[in-house]
């Protein structure tokens, strides 16, 4: 399984491959030892998947907000 | 000549206007300049040729109690206030008053004229997007997966920006947005230019937002037609990020609105929405999680039942391979007497003809022991010292020794000679 550093993922490409190790993880080849690894990384990307939606980029939100006409609100 | 007062010619012209052919008159014009002056509306009819040159005008008012009326009546039917640069159809009466000169009086409106009047225009703003290939565009642009990045092009303070930042910003699911407000007129002359200025900006800035949200900022729907305009069309159509508008309202919709990627009714609507994709991502999450979860459940529970019937077939398989050696074991057991008792009686007949043999070897070699004897016997005899003698040769000997040479014997010497029948005696001289 090829592994790119997790906190460099955008969105897209974490939930990307998080959806194909599940599909691997549901194929009855798929063996206990490669499991519990899918499981491992799984989690990861499920965290980092989340954080995305809920949890606030500070850089983003200062680099948005200087740009903003109302200062703050964004 | 006696001239007339001014005010007598002006009556004149007055009376003339009571002609019926110029009183209570359905006239379509284009209105400017309107005014609302402690509640008459004054504004000025005009006309325009196809070049778009004024060949035509005239000063009309709407008497308060006539416009009070009438706004209502034209604002339910078209969406919009009664304000300039519409084409209108009007029931006039002229009326020339002495000291104002010449107004015409607006009795009645019919809004239906307005309104097919701005469809018209709408048609064909919409057709010329159309025909340049651009309409479509905005909405075939594909929303990513979470818009969270929002351009909003908006009037800061107005009531709609303030009710979309609310409903984003405190959804109820803990999803974060980043909002930026690109500040632009929202109504009046000055709202087209505003607004793609503001697009301009947005533009200038692409790769840090996900979507532009375009929301009036509330209140007054007045001048909405304005948004009906083919460059602000042709901006939106072709902006590279999806756009999400929401300028019109339930009955009308705009030209922007419909170039645009996605049409709301409200801000509230557009705010809506863009939580609604991240609520959708969040379900996402939590159906792949379900799904891990279920999937590592069932492994375990396999490996579980896969090392019990391990657990089970070991002794089983021990068993059996017990058993089979106890089999083995016993048909070795049986075999080897058999074995033994078959060996034992080779080995016996092998020692009985060895016995034989050597019972024969020795009796063969102690016979050809005897012939040899018998041969030296013989020999013995025909050599022995005796048989000499017998054959009448005697043996001397001196003091003891056989004497084999004369040189041997010295005078004074007692020789003693042995016959074959005695021995004698004599001295060498």
């Amino acid at each position: 399984m090829e592994t790119q550093e997790i906190s460099k993922l955008t969105y897209t490409q974490a939930i990307t491959e998080l959806e194909e190790i599940v599909k691997k993880m549901q194929s009855p080849d798929c063996s206990i030892d490669n499991l519990s690894q899918y499981t491992a990384r799984s989690l990861e990307l499920l965290k980092v998947c989340k954080a995305k939606l809920t949890a606030t980029d500070e850089e983003l939100r200062k680099v948005l907000d200087e740009m903003s006409d109302d200062k703050g609100g964004a | 000549m006696e001239a007339l007062s001014l005010i007598e010619y002006n009556s004149r012209i007055k009376r003339l206007l009571f002609d019926p052919s110029v009183q209570s008159c359905w006239v379509t014009a284009e209105t400017s300049d309107v005014r609302v002056s402690r509640g008459h509306c004054y504004l000025e009819l005009i006309q325009k040729n196809d070049s778009g040159a004024t060949v035509a005008r005239l000063g009309a008012v709407i008497w308060a109690s006539t416009f009070a009326r009438l706004a209502h009546y034209f604002k339910s039917e078209t969406g919009k206030d009664f304000s300039s640069n519409m084409k209108v159809m009007v029931k006039l009466s002229a009326n020339f008053h002495e000291q104002y000169g010449l107004k015409a009086v607006i009795g009645d409106i019919d809004p239906k004229y307005t309104l097919g009047d701005m469809e018209r225009i709408k048609r064909e703003i919409l057709a010329r997007l159309q025909a340049d290939g651009i309409i479509d565009m905005n909405k075939q642009l594909p929303w990513g997966l979470v818009p969270q990045r929002i351009a909003v092009i908006s009037a800061r303070g107005a009531a709609g920006y303030g009710d979309f930042m609310k409903q984003l910003h405190h959804n109820d699911y803990g999803l974060k947005f980043y909002t930026c407000l690109f500040e632009a007129v929202m109504q009046g002359e000055n709202c087209v230019p505003s607004v793609i200025s503001a697009l301009d900006r947005v533009a200038a800035a692409e790769d840090k937002f996900d979507c532009v949200v375009i929301i009036r900022g509330g209140g007054s729907t007045s001048d909405l037609n304005s948004f009906d305009n083919y460059d602000l069309g042709a901006n939106i159509a072709q902006f590279p990020l999806p756009i999400i508008t929401g300028i019109g309202h339930d009955r009308d919709v705009t030209v922007p609105d419909m170039v645009s990627k996605l049409h709301v009714k409200t801000p509230t609507a557009a705010a809506s929405f863009l939580v609604q994709c991240g609520a959708a991502q969040l379900e996402r999450l939590k159906q792949l999680a379900d799904a891990i979860a279920t999937i590592s459940r069932e492994a375990i529970v396999q490996s579980r039942e896969q090392l019990a019937y391990f657990g089970n077939f070991i002794p089983m398989a021990a068993m059996k391979l017990i058993e089979t050696s106890r089999l083995q074991l016993n048909s070795y057991t049986q075999s080897i007497p058999m074995v033994l008792n078959s060996r034992l009686s080779n080995e016996r007949m092998g020692l009985r003809h060895a016995q034989e043999s050597i019972k024969s070897a020795v009796a063969s070699a102690m016979e050809r022991h005897r012939l040899q004897l018998d041969s030296l016997t013989d020999k013995v005899q025909l050599l022995s010292p005796q048989n000499t003698l017998n054959r009448g040769y005697s043996l001397t000997t001196l003091n003891g020794h056989v004497v084999t040479s004369a040189s041997t014997i010295n005078p004074g010497d007692r020789l003693e000679t042995i016959f074959k029948d005695g021995k004698l005696t004599s001295v060498v001289e």
